[in-house]
């Protein structure tokens, strides 16, 4: 084959471009750590880690609504606890004020505990969670407890619905939190009990001016108190497994939330020790191009002709 | 008849010979680096001897015209080539300015922003009635509306950059036919009295080969030497020193169509028959692969859009409003949030039932749930539509990419075979220098000594 020095040239020129192209990509990959710069730079690969990122941003809100989810049960536990106390305090007062050897003065003393008290669990049932009313269903933001007659401040009623609080934890899968009211303090789902009626009756017990008839209104209070007792022990105790379960897939999230991190990064984080071997390797053969190009590029016959 | 004057006379025509030898060898030298330059060759020969006592006897050296050296049938595979490197580098440009558009592995882009619409309903589920997580929903559907048009004028911007480098490609045709209508004249005038028009022919074959880098093109020399150019299914571009004026025309799309003009003057359509070169790969880009990113846009947008209205229409809002679309628009092209939801963010229907509508979040939780349904063509979900354009640009650039590396290679090599025939080796012609300089002084030492010959000859009569 007859050659020129264009054709050298040509040679050397289109190989040095090559090579300086292949050296770009590396270094551009050894700089930003990643062999994905681009989504030409492995199309199936940026599919995945594109996948892979959807799946992080799920991963991280489904984290946060657990959070938030246990916060709100553990925050409604700790409002059924309290309740839970003043209702077996008022049980203690009806036990102790339904004695016939009870003067009239105890008696009006422990009727203004007992307004307490009613005051108290009423305002527990009217807690807010944020600026949302927990025990109120879907009127988050209305009070769900309320006296409606002011001549008649112990009688309580509610306001509320009977919606309840459903948050997302998985795709397709959610927590239900119970959040109407009545459940817990007004008669419950089937024939419970009515906290605030029970307290009102024991007020009326203990305020009775005929001592008599005040004992056996008193009476009449104690078992309902108890029941009333075992009716908040119940809905705290569904806090529980569900407690359970979320903590259980907070869990799942953080496993998957590094397996799915671990694949992101096999597929788009570059392997230092190959990116700089191979960088290595092409620098050598840039070097090794150009020393043959000076050697063969550079005499022709008139660098021999005197 | 040989004699002292006739020694005189082979000694001219040899040094005028290698005289004009060099002087070829001196133009190859001088254009050693000139693009399309095909070396070219003193054709030599004896001259016509004459009679003598002993029989003919040589009478010195002729020319017989000078040659340039090339492959003819180099030129037609070189030109079809490089219309598939125009094709693929023009593809290759537009295509990887698409990509930017489509770049996410930054970490933004629409990825990010179908992500964030989704956990802003998450949000909103966990607290229907609050103020900050509404206006976090009417921000993310914004910039989901926003990132989603974005991409779509974006892709525009580009095809209307790509109207625009078409006609400066026909422009760049109708220069390089008429130029190669010119040199076909001049080549006819120079060829009458039987020379070669060695540069003249350089000069085309040049103007073919960029000619074709533009636009692909069929061509053959006639039996006059004439070259005929053709473009598209046929349609004649150049034959003799005439040519065909390509022009521009708006279509229905706003885009650049290629018209050119038939026997009576009408326009014919030709854009559909350009296939390569620079035009080819732009029509292609801007007809067939943006137009389809921007059809894929579109599915996604409106799908997104008609599946959350849908659900939005449906549910209440925190006033107790109904049937209200969140998002309004026909496509990706004008894809927007209800100005009336931006307005007023207790729109934004979060319940499922009117009385409840402070708490209940089902509605909320009924959107969010859009994100894992298969919604989309081959029940691909939202996310998996949007993730897949990213990838097809990434595939398309890839090929792209392969395509004008392999062609760019194809050139490099036939490029290399036309160099291996037509190139000026500065080699051979150093050889060639010294071999006509020993020649000349040679031929001088001849015509000097006749000379002294002659004078020897004079002094006897002196």
């Amino acid at each position: 084959m007859r050659i020129t020095q264009n054709m050298m040239s040509n040679i050397f020129v289109s190989n040095l471009r090559k090579q300086t192209e292949a050296m770009l990509q590396r270094q551009e990959e050894i700089a930003s750590q990643k062999r994905i710069n681009r989504p030409s730079d492995d199309p199936s690969g940026m599919g995945r880690v594109l996948a892979g990122r959807s799946t992080l941003a799920s991963i991280g809100q489904y984290t946060d609504n657990i959070k938030q989810g246990k916060t709100r049960l553990e925050f409604t536990e700790q409002t059924l606890k309290l309740v839970d106390d003043l209702v077996q305090q008022a049980r203690r007062v009806a036990e102790e004020k339904s004695g016939n050897s009870v003067t009239a003065e105890e008696r009006q003393f422990a009727a203004a505990q007992v307004k307490e008290i009613l005051d108290q669990v009423r305002q527990l049932a009217n807690s807010k969670f944020g600026d949302r009313y927990m025990f109120s269903g879907h009127q988050t933001d209305t009070a769900p407890f309320q006296v409606d007659d002011l001549s008649d401040p112990y009688t309580v009623s509610y306001k509320g619905d009977d919606g309840s609080f459903r948050f997302p934890i998985a795709d397709g899968v959610e927590v239900t939190v119970d959040a109407d009211g009545r459940n817990f303090f007004q008669n419950g789902a089937d024939g419970g009990v009515n906290i605030f009626d029970q307290l009102r009756d024991l007020i009326a017990g203990l305020e009775n001016t005929d001592l008599e008839g005040g004992t056996t209104q008193i009476r009449a209070t104690i078992d309902p108190l108890e029941d009333a007792h075992v009716q908040i022990m119940n809905k705290r105790s569904e806090a529980g497994p569900k407690l359970y379960r979320l903590q259980a897939t907070a869990e799942h999230w953080v496993n998957l939330k590094n397996t799915v991190q671990a694949a992101i990064g096999r597929e788009e984080d570059v392997d230092a020790t190959q990116a700089i071997i191979e960088l290595k390797n092409l620098e050598t053969a840039y070097q090794s191009t150009m020393a043959a190009a000076s050697r063969i590029i550079q005499p022709s016959l008139v660098n021999f002709l005197k | 008849m040989t004699n002292l004057f006739g020694v005189l006379n082979i000694g001219t025509s040899a040094l005028l010979l290698q005289q004009r030898a060099i002087n070829v060898t001196g133009n190859n030298i001088a254009n050693v680096n000139t693009p399309g330059y095909s070396r070219q060759r003193l054709n030599i020969e004896t001259a016509s001897p004459v009679a003598s006592a002993v029989g003919p006897v040589g009478f010195g050296v002729r020319s017989a015209g000078v040659e340039r050296i090339y492959d003819r049938f180099l030129g037609v595979q070189l030109n079809s080539e490089n219309a598939n490197l125009g094709r693929w580098e023009a593809q290759k440009g537009m295509l990887d300015r698409v990509e930017v558009v489509f770049d996410e592995s930054g970490g933004y882009g629409l990825n990010q922003a179908l992500s964030d619409f989704w956990n802003s309903w998450q949000d909103l589920s966990l607290n229907p009635s609050g103020s900050t997580e509404r206006s976090m929903v009417a921000a993310t559907s914004q910039g989901l509306a926003d990132t989603i048009r974005k991409k779509y004028s974006d892709l525009e911007q580009i095809q209307e950059d790509i109207d625009i480098a078409v006609e400066g490609g026909v422009e760049d045709v109708n220069r390089l036919a008429a130029q190669i209508a010119d040199l076909n004249r001049k080549i006819a005038s120079t060829e009458t009295s039987g020379t070669n028009a060695n540069d003249y022919r350089d000069s085309r074959d040049l103007a073919l080969k960029k000619l074709s880098e533009i636009i692909d093109i069929k061509s053959f020399e006639d039996a006059n030497g004439q070259m005929v150019v053709s473009v598209g299914s046929g349609r004649p571009l150049v034959e003799n020193g005439n040519t065909w004026r390509l022009s521009t025309q708006t279509n229905a799309d706003g885009h650049t169509e290629i018209i050119w003009p038939d026997i009576n003057g009408g326009a014919v359509n030709i854009s559909a028959e350009i296939t390569g070169g620079r035009i080819g790969g732009w029509r292609q880009t801007r007809d067939t692969k943006i137009a389809g990113y921007q059809d894929d846009l579109d599915a996604l947008a409106e799908k997104l859009m008609e599946k959350v209205n849908e659900i939005h229409a449906d549910g209440y809002g925190l006033d107790g409003t109904t049937d209200i679309d969140l998002f309004t628009g026909s496509g990706a092209a004008d894809m927007q949030v209800n100005p009336e939801i931006l307005e007023d963010l207790n729109l934004i229907a979060a319940s499922a039932t009117a009385a409840g509508a402070p708490g209940n979040a089902s509605n909320a939780i009924a959107i969010n749930a859009l994100r894992t349904s298969p919604t989309m063509d081959g029940a691909a979900t939202f996310d998996t539509a949007a993730n897949t354009l990213v990838s097809q640009v990434g595939y398309d650039v890839q090929a792209a990419k392969a395509n004008a590396s392999h062609q760019a290679d194809m050139m490099t090599y036939l490029e290399n075979y036309r160099e291996s025939v037509s190139g000026v080796s500065l080699d051979e012609e150093m050889v060639n220098l010294v071999k006509f300089e020993a020649a000349y002084n040679a031929a001088a030492k001849m015509v000097s000594m006749a000379d002294e010959m002659l004078d020897s000859l004079m002094n006897i009569i002196r």
